[in-house]
């Protein structure tokens, strides 16, 4: 009768020695100048660029990956102090952040290569100085259609609304991106506080429920190249990359001015890891590592020596790299009151039922 | 005759009825072993690109997925383990002995079997959280660990319900002491029961994604990566080890369960 | 003579039990305390949790908004319950009565495909759906429709989820009541002339009725929780309990009010067990 019980403890130990071997005989050639945490956006930093680093270093990089700014904010704080080395916070979170004592400052002695970053992407009123952030990527949130399922002209934010996209659209899955879209289709701003205007907003927001089908922050292309969705509120490359795979997929930058963003690399407080951060940081600015970044997803990028070399395929491309008016229109989220936030939660939830 | 003809109009039916609820079970495993062989390399690896083996060769160059898959299993032995003693244990000692509070103790042991695994989940990232306990493969360990005793004690008290207590006395009796009476005795009698509770809790832990979601730091498990790897479209190496993973089970099952099978026998 | 009950029941006894309690009171009994505490704790600018008491959490549950998502959860797991049930009975009643040799296989062939990671199974269904998908590639292959039929991203592609995830748990408490029934018993009410409906209402209901109910239970609890099928076949559009818990923790980041919804989903779950064990239900049955 014992036997059994050896048995089956024998064949689940053989499975998982075997896995093990596996697991090692791959893991083992790094790792010999330690360790790097990151945590990053999904679909925004290719493994190509991870694996370079981690080849030219030696450093094993371990990446895991959020959805929003607010998904980051929530692990950051739930995990222990030092869980991560680096964060990538857009403009807004990375105020929110510092202004809570979540980071860490740069060394900036070992940014030898910020030089590569345009001066018009520094020193921005969200990080004035740049003491805790440098800038990775940015661009805007824009709307994509598929021209030959959508007829009617689209050219704004205020067009997402109409009646005729019933049923069409993903849209992001983050409530300051689609309240705020809503805010600007209505000539207000995207950090709107005003009770009164609030309202009008949620009035407003509840009617775009018709037209949204999907939900995704992640990877909302997919809906667009598979079909499931003719239409879009998401990342400027995102739908860069929809384009690549089907021609009729055309990008509208809207008339409103649209919701503009930047990411930026960050060091959490109490990272155990600070100087191999660093250097990652570092070398994530070379034209080099840049110009991998953006073959694999195209956004607006701020080294601006990475984008020439990119040629006038890349600079020329308007999803891939908004024209500089369209950056000048734009608005950058700011952070809000816990207040203005839970009407926003409010409304959002509303939405989303 | 006639009575004849609608019995097998019946079975037809019938028939027909239950390959309908088969295919409803089957289809989703079939669109994943279709797609481990789509040469496709595009997310979000959707449309058909032709007929490929080549995933199941490049699923082994997938670091992060292999490691994903080595933290599964190595979660699931410890859990397993752990589970298995803490809960052979109580399920003998509450059979055996009475004490105050064991109704206490029996309805808690209902409370991760009967809550949604959400709460669950919650309930113990806000408890790590709060006494600093770092989120990874050892916190994933004692929240699967949780979640298992239950079964296995469940599985074990099955079994003992039928036991017969008198064996126990004479080979006391005969001068064995207590520790190689549970050895000798008690432990082979409930191996049946013992073996079942431990594989429960293997499967348990290997198919977790709630708990584990809200447990894990950054450490990876094969279905959170599923999880990370569905919000920008499953590759196909992805579907090559899930195949991989149902036929080696389903090997694991069949070799265990004769091996029950035929202990039962020999009982 | 108390030493001697020292040595053979105390300590024996205390090695064998101690374990599980420690375990039991460590991480079911002191999570759950400390949520229900949180639930009751307010948040300060930056969201994190101030243990100063506060009823703001359970009152921002009365807002509309959550009360439709509760709503809306209960009746998806409702029809999601329902529809197992009317699947999984003629189902489980075929192959527990099968006299074939086959009947180990058969029921086997309804566990098997739960081997595989529940979320890829679902990501299959998503892929067979979709507008481009398998179903609408096959019916417009054959003329059946024209255009695309939109299956995804609704609640019935939610509540389809939940019918897949969860049906094997209907089966397996059915399979066993049915199993136990006696056929002489089925001859014996035909016999007497009772017809088949009659047969089956008077007899093999009640007698498989244990295995309904802890079917139900067993499928209803998790639809409240399951948050993943939502968002993997929902597409957002249709929230069960479980994502607003989710969201909390998450992106909302609002913990005392997550462990509020929690507490209103613990006492939901609560409820239901006691209307099972005031229907005969056996708690035993729950959960093997």
């Amino acid at each position: 009768m014992k036997n059994i019980i050896i048995k089956t403890l024998l064949l689940i130990s053989i499975l998982a020695a075997g896995t093990m071997l596996t697991g090692c005989g791959t893991k083992a050639e790094s790792a010999s100048n330690g360790e790097l945490n990151i945590y990053i956006w999904t679909e925004y930093v290719p493994d190509s660029v991870i694996e370079a680093f981690e080849e030219e270093y030696g450093i094993t990089v371990n990446a895991s990956t959020f959805s929003t700014n607010e998904d980051m904010l929530a692990k950051v704080k739930s995990e222990s102090e030092g869980a991560f080395d680096i964060v990538q916070p857009s403009d807004y979170m990375v105020t929110q952040m510092y202004e809570q004592g979540m980071l860490e400052k740069l060394d900036k002695d070992a940014l030898t290569n910020l030089g590569n970053i345009g001066s018009q992407y520094l020193d921005q009123a969200y990080d004035p100085g740049n003491v805790y952030s440098v800038p990775y990527q940015g661009g805007v949130a824009a709307i994509a259609v598929n021209t030959s399922k959508i007829t009617s002209d689209i050219t704004s934010y205020a067009d997402l609304f109409n009646s005729d996209m019933a049923n069409t659209m993903v849209v992001l899955d983050d409530y300051r991106a689609v309240i705020g879209m809503t805010a600007r289709s209505l000539g207000y701003s995207m950090n709107e506080t005003d009770a009164a205007k609030l309202t009008e907003i949620k009035d407003r927001l509840l009617t775009l429920k018709d037209n949204i089908k999907l939900f995704d922050s992640d990877s909302p292309k997919s809906a667009l190249i598979s079909g499931d969705c003719t239409a879009a509120f998401c990342w400027s490359a995102e739908i860069a990359l929809a384009m690549e795979e089907n021609p009729d997929i055309k990008i509208v930058f809207p008339t409103e001015g649209a919701y503009k963003f930047m990411d930026n690399w960050c060091i959490p407080k109490g990272a155990k890891n600070y100087d191999n951060a660093m250097k990652f940081i570092n070398y994530m600015l070379t034209s080099e590592a840049a110009q991998l970044v953006m073959a694999e997803f195209p956004y607006l990028n701020p080294n601006t020596v990475a984008v020439a070399a990119m040629g006038s395929d890349y600079s020329d491309n308007e999803a891939k790299n908004p024209p500089q008016e369209v950056m000048n229109a734009g608005e950058y989220l700011v952070s809000l009151d816990n207040d203005t936030l839970a009407v926003y939660e409010e409304m959002w939830t509303e939405l989303k039922q | 005759m006639k009575q004849k003809m609608k019995k097998n109009s019946y079975g037809v039916v019938g028939k027909i009825y239950c390959s309908l609820i088969y295919a409803f079970l089957f289809l989703p495993i079939v669109v994943i072993v279709v797609n481990s062989f789509n040469a496709t390399t595009s997310k979000p690896y959707l449309s058909w690109k032709g007929f490929t083996f080549d995933w199941y060769l490049k699923l082994f160059e997938n670091e992060e997925l292999l490691q994903s898959f080595q933290n599964t299993m190595i979660i699931a032995v410890c859990t397993t383990i752990m589970a298995t003693i803490v809960g052979t244990l109580a399920a003998v000692g509450m059979y055996k002995y009475k004490f105050r509070g064991k109704s206490t103790i029996d309805a808690l042991l209902y409370i991760p079997v009967v809550i949604p695994e959400i709460v669950l989940g919650i309930s113990l990232l806000t408890l790590f959280a709060k006494i600093s306990i770092p989120r990874g493969m050892f916190s994933l360990i004692l929240a699967h660990t949780t979640f298992s005793i239950p079964y296995v004690i469940f599985n074990i008290r099955a079994r003992l319900s039928r036991y017969d207590n008198s064996i126990e006395e004479a080979s006391m009796d005969l001068g064995a002491n207590r520790l190689k009476t549970f050895f000798n005795i008690t432990l082979p009698v409930l191996a049946p029961g013992i073996a079942g509770g431990a594989l429960l809790a293997f499967t348990l832990s290997i198919d977790d994604v709630i708990v584990s979601y809200f447990t894990n730091g950054q450490t990876m498990t094969l279905p959170l990566k599923v999880m990370e790897s569905i919000k920008s479209g499953v590759s196909p190496d992805v579907n090559a080890l899930s195949v991989l993973i149902l036929i080696g089970t389903a090997l694991l099952v069949v070799l265990t369960q004769s091996g029950i099978l035929k202990g039962k026998k020999n009982m | 003579m108390n030493k001697r009950k020292l040595k053979s029941t105390v300590i024996p006894s205390s090695i064998m039990i101690g374990p599980v309690v420690l375990w039991l009171a460590f991480f079911i009994v002191i999570p759950l305390l400390y949520v229900f505490i949180m639930s009751f704790c307010s948040i300060d600018e930056y969201y994190n949790v101030v243990f100063k008491f506060t009823f703001t959490n359970y009152k921002g549950l009365l807002n509309s908004n959550y009360l439709y998502v509760y709503a809306q959860s209960l009746v998806i797991a409702f029809i999601t319950t329902a529809a197992c049930i009317l699947l999984a009975y003629p189902f489980s009643f075929l192959i527990a009565r099968t006299k074939s040799k086959k009947k180990t296989l058969l029921y086997m062939l309804v566990i098997i495909p739960f081997w595989t990671n529940s979320l890829i199974r679902i990501y299959g269904w998503r892929t067979f759906l979709g507008t481009n998908g398998w179903l609408n590639n096959l019916l417009q292959a054959t003329h059946i429709t024209n255009h695309a039929i939109e299956f995804l991203y609704n609640k019935g592609t939610t509540i389809f989820g939940m019918v897949y995830c969860l049906f094997p748990f209907m089966v397996l408490p059915l399979y066993t009541a049915i199993e136990k029934l006696d056929g002489s018993l089925l001859e014996a009410s035909s016999d007497l002339g009772g017809r088949k409906a009659q047969t089956f209402i008077h007899v093999v209901l009640p007698l498989t009725a244990s295995g309904i109910f802890s079917g139900s239970i067993m499928v209803f609890i998790p639809t409240l929780g399951y948050f993943f099928v939502s968002n993997i076949l929902g597409g957002g559009n249709s929230d069960v309990i479980g994502n607003l818990i989710q969201r909390q923790f998450q992106s909302g980041n609002n913990w005392p009010l997550g462990a509020a919804l929690s507490i209103v989903l613990i006492i939901i779950t609560l409820l239901l067990v006691k209307l099972y064990q005031k229907c005969g239900g056996d708690i035993e049955n729950l959960g093997v």
